[in-house]
C-alpha cells in the first residue's frame, strides 16, 4: 500500500470510528422511554444547595471543555487574572474557532 | 455567503458581560541549537503577540517574529548571522455573532492545522518544521485580505469549525502575499476528543493551481496521548506527517519528573511535485524523529530531539536542543473590581 493510500485509509478509519462512537454515545445518553420520569429528575434540594450544585457542574463542564479545546494544541496554562484571561480566550476563540458556548464555560472555569 | 450569514447577525452578544478584557502582550521565545550533519547552528528567537480587545466584539491581534540563524563561517570560531524580522499577522477581528467572526488584514493562512495552531515555538512538540508545512501556504504562510471564520455546535455530539478566505497579491515587504482563495472545514467530537478537517486553496496567479489537505487531532480520554497528523498536496509536492506525543504521567515511579516529561515521535514523507519551490525539499525525502520535552515551569521547558533524514541526496542526522518559554504580560489591571 502506498503512503498516500495509507493516509487516506487512516483518516477514513478515524472519521468512521468517530461517527460510530458519537452515535453510540448519543443513544446511550437518550433517556429510556420506559423509565419513570422521577428516575432522571434531580431530588428536591434547598435553593442554596441547588445553586452550589449548578456552580460545581458548570465548573466541571468548564474544565472538560478547557481540556478538550485548549489541550488539543498546547499544555494547560496556569491561571491569570480574569481580565487577562478574557482577552486570551477571545484571542483563542478566533484562532482555534472555539464555539461560543465553550468559550463561556472555559472563561468561567479559568477565572473562578 | 452574505445570505447564509445575515440571519445570524442578530444573535446575542458572546462574552460574559461582567469581565472587561485588557490589552495583553504575550508570545513565545526560544533558544534552539541545531546540529545538521554535524554543523551547529544557533537559533535565538522571540515572537511577541499583541492583543488589544476593543469593546465586546473587536480584537486587534498581531504577531511579529525576530529570529536569527547563527552559523560558523568556514575557518571562523564565532557564530554569525542576521536577524530576520517578520510581521506574521496583523489583523482586526469582529465577532459578529456566535457563528461568525470577520477578519481583515494580514492573517495566517488557515490551510491545515500546523500554520495557525501549532507553529509557535512554545507549542510545537518538535522544533523542526514538518517537510510539507509550506506546500500550500508558501514561504510567508500568510495572506493579506479578508476571512470569515467560526465554530459552532451543529449537533449535541459535534462541533463544526470553518474558515473561508481571500488574499490579494502584495509585494511590499514584510507584508508580501500571493493572490489566493480557500477554505477549511473541521469537525470536532468533544467526547472522543477527535478533530478532523480538510482544506482547499486555489492560487489565483501564476500557474493557478489547486492545493488540498487533511488534518486530524486525537487525544484518547484514557491516556495522556496526543496524535496529530496532516496530509497536503499541491503542484509543489505532496506529503504527510504523523506525530504521536505521550506524557509519562501514568508511570508509577519518579512521578514528579515523569508528569513533566513528554516523549514524541514524528514520521513524515515528502514527494516532489510538478513545480519546484525553495520552500520545500527538492527531492523525495523521508524523515523519522524522536524527541523529549521537559516542562520545568509553567510555560518554560527544555526540549531535545534526534532525527534521521533519508533522501537521494544523502542521508543525514539532525539534532536539536533548546529551551522555550511562553510569556504573558497584562497591559492593564487584570483583576475585576
Amino acid at each position: 500500500m502506498t503512503p498516500k493510500r495509507l493516509i487516506f485509509a487512516w483518516l477514513s478509519l478515524m472519521v468512521i470510528g468517530g461517527v460510530l462512537w458519537a452515535t453510540g454515545q448519543e443513544q446511550a445518553n437518550t433517556p429510556h422511554p420506559a423509565a419513570p420520569a422521577s428516575a432522571s429528575a434531580p431530588a428536591a434540594t434547598p435553593s442554596h444547595t441547588a445553586a452550589f450544585q449548578d456552580a460545581a457542574a458548570a465548573r466541571l463542564e468548564g474544565e472538560k471543555r478547557f481540556r478538550a479545546n485548549c489541550g488539543r494544541c498546547h499544555m494547560a496554562p496556569r491561571k491569570f487574572p480574569p481580565r487577562v484571561m478574557a482577552t486570551v480566550v477571545r484571542h483563542m476563540r478566533v484562532r482555534a474557532t472555539i464555539t461560543d458556548e465553550d468559550m463561556r464555560l472555559i472563561l468561567r472555569y479559568i477565572t473562578e | 455567503m452574505t445570505i447564509v450569514f445575515v440571519p445570524f447577525l442578530h444573535a446575542q452578544s458572546q462574552e460574559p458581560e461582567e469581565i472587561k478584557p485588557v490589552p495583553v502582550l504575550t508570545g513565545g521565545a526560544g533558544f534552539i541549537t541545531v546540529f545538521e550533519d554535524g554543523n551547529p547552528e544557533l537559533v535565538p528567537l522571540i515572537s511577541p503577540v499583541l492583543l488589544v480587545p476593543i469593546g465586546k466584539r473587536w480584537l486587534i491581534e498581531s504577531r511579529t517574529s525576530f529570529e536569527a540563524e547563527l552559523a560558523q563561517p568556514a575557518g571562523s570560531g564565532t557564530f554569525r548571522g542576521k536577524v530576520a524580522k517578520e510581521v506574521e499577522y496583523l489583523q482586526l477581528d469582529f465577532i459578529a455573532n456566535p457563528y461568525l467572526t470577520v477578519t481583515v488584514g494580514r492573517y495566517l493562512t488557515p490551510f491545515g492545522s500546523y500554520n495557525e495552531r501549532l507553529y509557535p515555538v512554545w507549542i510545537r512538540n518538535l522544533q523542526a518544521d514538518p517537510l510539507i508545512q509550506k506546500i500550500a501556504i508558501g514561504e510567508g504562510g500568510a495572506g493579506t485580505g479578508a476571512m470569515l471564520r467560526g465554530g459552532f455546535k451543529a449537533h449535541p455530539q459535534f462541533n463544526f469549525n470553518y474558515a473561508v478566505y481571500f488574499s490579494a497579491l502584495s509585494t511590499r515587504e514584510p507584508l508580501n502575499s500571493d493572490r489566493f482563495a480557500g477554505g477549511r472545514l473541521g469537525i470536532f467530537i468533544p467526547k472522543a476528543r477527535l478533530e478532523i478537517g480538510g482544506s482547499f486553496q486555489h492560487l489565483l496567479q501564476d500557474e493557478r493551481s489547486n492545493s488540498f489537505g487533511f488534518h486530524s487531532f486525537w487525544q484518547p480520554t484514557s491516556l495522556p496521548l496526543d496524535i496529530r497528523a496532516e496530509y497536503a498536496r499541491s503542484s509543489r509536492g505532496s506529503g504527510y506527517w504523523i506525530e504521536p506525543a505521550y506524557r509519562l504521567s501514568q508511570l508509577p515511579f519518579w512521578q514528579n519528573a515523569m508528569r513533566r516529561t513528554q516523549i514524541v515521535a514524528r514520521v513524515q514523507q515528502f514527494f516532489v511535485g510538478k513545480l519546484s519551490s525553495d520552500a520545500v525539499p527538492s527531492v523525495n525525502t523521508k524523515q523519522l524523529e524522536f524527541g523529549a520535552n521537559y516542562y520545568i515551569l509553567d510555560g518554560f521547558r527544555a526540549t531535545g530531539s534526534y532525527g534521521r533524514e533519508f533522501s537521494p541526496e544523502g542521508d543525514g542526522n539532525i539534532w536539536t536542543f533548546g529551551l522555550t518559554y511562553r510569556f504573558l504580560i497584562p497591559l492593564g489591571h487584570g483583576d475585576v473590581k
